[in-house]
């Protein structure tokens, strides 16, 4: 019985929590901020025990029919509570930093609702035992982000927001059509009951690969994978929370998991592999990977390339998916959490720069690393995991992804890879060497282009923690990676189940 | 009880060079003002001293960490201890050396600039930081562990160059970080293919993976070159000329006496040197690597003889003196049996020029501030290392006569040639670089000699004992001496390379200088930097005009998107239009179809 408890009770939390934000006046600053914080907490302890609960072997599982052969189904496997776990632990840490951000600006009422509801639906996605279920909450996270993307409420916001929905309701639309395809061809599909489709026979597989790609375009567009990633950079508009939240966990990672379940758990890596449909996947990331990084190299704003440096980084995990083996599984499954530790962080530096020093632009850096250590040093930890150095998590993910493609014989990946690396390392190491090695303002050189002092540290304590908690996770992630409960670790025990069985 | 005491000895050694980095920003942030802090104190000195007990005879030298990144293996054999030895020593020793040539900064801090504290605050973080990476990248059996030291010492050492701030420096940190960043991706890509074919996380078992898989020559080229990088050869050593004369004297001595012997170690630990049977394809690699080693061996004698910075000469002497060592190196994949013999050799060598180096670079510093000694001392203890690098005597001619007797036993005499013919270019680059440093001597005048107990004259008084008494102390590779009827053979390419250089200074003296002002040091990296100027930017147009074409088909597709909307709108007016005119055209529609009836038959 207390199997079904926990996965409602997780939803719940930030559900209720969203309903209550919306009663609450806006003037309720203490309520709200103690919800917030005592929901996630609640939260993070109720999937931390769902995931010692998977360890010792036990179900957590909850299923009612909605009408005659469609059910709602909430289920935590090893898979979803992964997902699960870094949207509740990510969501703790950006809670916090958007009560420091939004310090005295207006909405904030609006912004906290929308939020709750945003991770609820991420977390309705990760526990979601089959696709029904799974487009519910992925339609859900379109409608309660664009409240957040256009939060600012400037025209240049709302144009991203119109951009964002074109982009998403149409790549829901197409998720939908795939998902009634599938329907009537096999029924109600839970997530795991890879056999299903397997055991239809030939004369159907063409027509699921039409569907596989159908389903491939609606997810992709919230991936990011070129050529559907043009509203990510747009959406940068939107405060820096909500892009940490975004890039980190909520959307982008919604569309990566999204193809991850397809492949792994809907059609199965036996079936995807048949179907030459891998192939395809690796081809698109490969494409993605680069051109995301050179586009990223071209842009002069800090959040314009850390948002193009995401199209690039959140392909690792579609090209993990893509490359038939274990250790490539591996690989994307751990990156699935490692870039969102790493964005996060990133995010979260951007934002502190903007709120404490004004900057917007990287030639605006010169010199910030004296002016705020800290934020700085978490913006190196963040760098050097993209560019992929250890004891970051991010070389962690590059070596599985290195030795998945040896692996799933095709060493060419290598020279995407290492290209990849080099082009982060061309456009993170100028940021670095202005944060730490130029004079600016901090030498007394010039001005920062509006400073203001937030806090007796070198900014607002909310603005700071977080960030630092966030990057001393990417560090330890990576430097502890054979730890038991580690991501990697983790991951690797997702891996062995799907080529187990 | 001993089993527990390795261990704990090499984590205090990783760990207390890491603790003293991290020292500096906790005292930073501590209190900000303090304009007498001394950042390189008596404790910054000791960064390597707890490394000095991993020097001991271990019974069994080897620590797991399971928990640790891949999964981690530390351990010790005695060609990595030999190497330990040297860079515990010349580190430490460098480092005092840094107490004293850092002085004027420190006077400068006490003044109120700020400038200069900064910078002193950076060298006080990143030395260490440098040398615990260094370190680790010895111990590290595990691959991800090597990489971790490889590329936190590489990383660091970028501070280091870059420390004077001065438009050179930038200049030599931009060919140092460029360069390195190539390096660490050919060395990304080596590793995880042979990791991924070999499957494995251990560097042993992926030096036996290379011989075993199909395409196990590329990856080993892959790993020759990254680690190439660091160890100048040929092509990708143009960051030598250009790092080594803007950086603080100290960090030139550790770069080019330890730092470019990692590259030497990555070869050692990652190549199949000594394998059995590596194969036909491994023997070529090991042809391309000797004729590419004694091409740096010559071309870097003949053009860092035109260089008229004396660390300048000094680097391209490293080029050269590396370049011997990487066909050396090669013989290990020509001559596998001789390889046992070869090795020890090789880390003679290795140690030997980074000692020798080491001293030759702190030299520098030393005739810019000579001590209060006399004059023909001095010029006779400068004179001394150089010698030893031409084998003239010392751990030179010690360590000639090792790999000159394998060559002779692998029956490779036109390699000992070679060789001899390149430590006739040594030669002449010891006298370029002796010669800068005397003019530049004679030119500046010294009113206040330093005392012979600072630090400077101290440390340098060190590194040139320990690299004379090297032969007797080193762990592994513990030479014979040669017989002295052997003596003529081994002094023959120095006599002819002084000759070489006194007629050449006396003849073409004039000569010279038109040549020098064309040679700047680094060589090939003027041509393709101009040469990335011209592609880099037609590259960063080209991929704007890809943006603006993708930006073109989103309008263009928006624009049928508006099209289709706007179709929708006239459909809509259409109905709007029906419905306003709906009766008449019902009643229309009536009398004309009741027209045809009546009209039809």
């Amino acid at each position: 019985m207390s199997g079904a408890v926990f996965p409602i009770a997780t939803l719940a939390s930030s559900l209720l929590v969203a309903a209550l934000i919306f009663l609450l006046p806006e003037r309720a600053w203490w309520a709200r901020t103690s919800l917030n914080l005592g929901a996630s907490l609640i939260k993070l302890g109720l999937v931390g025990w769902m995931v010692w609960g998977l360890h010792r072997g036990l179900d957590y599982a909850v299923e009612f029919p909605v009408v005659a052969g469609v059910s709602f189904v909430l289920r935590a496997d090893a898979l979803g509570i992964m997902f699960a776990g870094l949207s509740s632990l990510l969501w703790l840490f950006t809670t916090l930093y958007a009560i420091g951000y939004l310090e005295d600006s207006p909405n904030r009422k609006r912004f906290f609702g929308f939020f709750s509801l945003c991770v609820a639906s991420t977390l309705g996605i990760s526990l979601a035992g089959n696709l029904f279920t799974f487009l519910i909450f992925y339609e859900m996270l379109t409608l309660s982000t664009y409240p957040l993307v256009v939060h600012r409420g400037t025209p240049k916001a709302l144009a991203a927001g119109a951009v964002y929905l074109r982009y998403t309701l149409s790549g829901g639309l197409a998720l939908l059509l795939g998902v009634v395809a599938l329907h009537v061809i096999a029924g109600d599909i839970h997530f795991g009951e890879r056999e299903v489709l397997a055991d239809l026979g030939a004369e159907w597989h063409p027509l699921l690969v039409s569907i596989f790609v159908l389903m491939i375009l609606g997810l992709g567009v919230k991936t990011a994978l070129v050529p559907l990633h043009g509203w990510l950079p747009k959406a940068m508009v939107a405060p820096a929370p909500v892009s940490a939240l975004l890039h980190a966990v909520a959307v982008v990672k919604a569309g990566a998991f999204g193809i991850v379940r397809l492949v792994y758990d809907v059609y199965g890596i036996e079936l995807s592999y048949q179907l030459g449909l891998m192939h395809g996947l690796v081809a698109i990331a490969a494409v993605t990977i680069i051109y995301g990084s050179l586009r990223a190299l071209a842009q002069q704003e800090l959040k314009a390339r850390l948002a193009f440096s995401t199209v690039s980084q959140v392909s690792y995990i579609v090209l993990g998916v893509g490359l038939f083996g274990p250790l490539a599984t591996v690989a994307a499954l751990s990156h699935l959490l490692h870039q969102g530790l790493m964005k996060v962080t990133l995010f979260f530096c951007a934002g502190n720069y903007a709120e404490e020093l004004g900057i917007h632009r990287i030639d605006e850096l010169d010199g910030a690393g004296w002016r705020m250590p800290l934020t700085s040093f978490a913006f190196t930890v963040g760098a050097l995991g993209m560019i992929g150095l250890p004891p970051t998590v991010g070389f962690i993910s590059k070596w599985y992804l290195g030795v998945g493609s040896i692996e799933a014989g095709m060493p060419w990946l290598l020279a995407v890879l290492v290209t990849s690396s080099l082009l982060n390392a061309a456009y993170f190491l100028p940021i670095l060497h202005r944060l730490w090695f130029r004079v600016g303002p901090a030498h007394g050189y010039g001005d920062w282009p509006d400073e203001r002092r937030l806090g007796r540290m070198e900014t607002s304590g909310w603005l700071l923690w977080p960030t630092l908690a966030t990057a001393a996770f990417s560090l330890l992630a990576g430097l502890l990676a054979s730890m038991p409960f580690s991501p990697l670790e983790w991951a690797a025990r997702v891996a062995s189940q799907e080529y187990v069985l | 009880m001993s089993n527990l005491l390795f261990p704990s000895v090499i984590i205090v050694a990783m760990l207390w060079p890491f603790g003293l980095a991290m020292r500096v920003p906790v005292r930073g942030w501590l209190s900000s003002s303090g304009r007498s802090r001394v950042w390189l104190d008596g404790w910054w000195c000791t960064a390597p001293l707890p490394a000095l007990a991993l020097l001991l005879p271990w019974s069994e030298p080897s620590l797991t960490l399971s928990w640790w990144l891949l999964g981690g293996v530390w351990s010790l054999d005695d060609p990595r201890r030999s190497l330990l030895a040297l860079t515990v020593l010349l580190w430490g020793l460098a480092g005092l050396y840094a107490r004293g040539y850092l002085a004027s900064e420190q006077h400068r801090q006490e003044a109120g600039d700020d400038n200069a504290a900064r910078r002193l605050q950076r060298f006080a973080l990143f030395w260490p930081l440098c040398l615990a990476g260094n370190l680790l990248l010895i111990v590290a059996e595990d691959i991800a562990s090597f990489y971790l030291g490889f590329s936190t010492m590489t990383f660091a050492a970028y501070a280091l160059v870059v420390h004077a701030g001065t438009r050179d420096a930038q200049t030599g940190g931009l060919a140092y970080l460029v360069m390195a960043v190539l390096g660490e991706g050919m060395i990304l890509a080596g590793l995880l293919w042979a990791a991924g074919s070999a499957e494995t996380t251990m560097l042993d078992e992926l030096r036996e993976g290379l011989v075993e898989a199909e395409q196990g020559v590329w990856m080993a080229a892959l790993l020759w070159l990254g680690f190439g990088v660091k160890a100048g050869v040929v092509g990708l050593h143009v960051w030598l000329p250009l790092a080594h004369p803007v950086a603080p004297t100290p960090a030139s001595a550790v770069l080019s006496g330890v730092m470019i012997k990692a590259g030497l170690l990555g070869w050692l630990m990652t190549l199949p040197l000594g394998h059995a049977d590596p194969g036909e394809a491994f023997v070529m690699l090991g042809r391309v690597m000797s004729v590419a080693g004694l091409a740096a061996a010559f071309g870097a004698a003949v053009y860092g003889a035109c260089q008229s910075h004396p660390k300048a000469v000094l680097a391209y002497s490293s080029v050269s003196q590396m370049g011997m060592l990487t066909a050396l190196v090669a013989m290990g994949l020509i001559v596998p049996e001789q390889w046992p013999a070869l090795l020890a050799a090789v880390v003679l060598f290795a140690c030997h020029h980074g000692l020798t180096k080491g001293t030759l670079f702190l030299g520098v510093g030393i005739s810019e501030h000579p001590p209060r000694m006399p004059s023909w001392l001095l010029w006779a203890l400068l004179l001394l290392p150089g010698l030893s690098l031409s084998g003239v005597l010392g751990s030179g001619l010690a360590s000639k006569w090792g790999y000159k007797t394998v060559l002779y036993d692998a029956d490779h005499k036109d390699l000992v040639l070679w060789l001899s013919l390149a430590a006739v270019g040594t030669t002449l680059l010891m006298a370029r670089a002796l010669w800068c440093q005397w003019r530049a001597a004679r030119q500046a005048s010294h009113d206040d000699p330093v005392a012979l107990t600072g630090a400077m004259p101290v440390a340098w008084l060190g590194t040139l004992l320990a690299a004379a008494s090297l032969p007797w102390w080193l762990p592994m590779g513990r030479p014979d001496w040669p017989p002295l009827g052997e003596l003529v053979g081994l002094w023959w390419p120095a006599a002819l390379g002084v000759v070489l250089a006194v007629s050449i200074g006396l003849m073409a003296r004039q000569h010279l200088h038109e040549v020098i002002k064309k040679l700047p040091p680094g060589d090939l990296w003027w041509p393709l930097m101009r040469g990335y100027q011209a592609v880099a930017g037609r590259v960063a147009r080209g991929v704007s005009r890809l943006g603006a074409s993708v930006a073109a088909v989103v309008r263009r597709l928006q624009a049928l998107e508006r099209w289709l909307v706007d179709g929708l709108g006239v459909l809509a007016r259409g109905e709007q239009w029906l419905g306003r005119h709906g009766a008449v055209l019902m009643m229309a529609s009536a009398l004309l179809l009741a027209i045809i009836m009546l009209v039809a038959p």
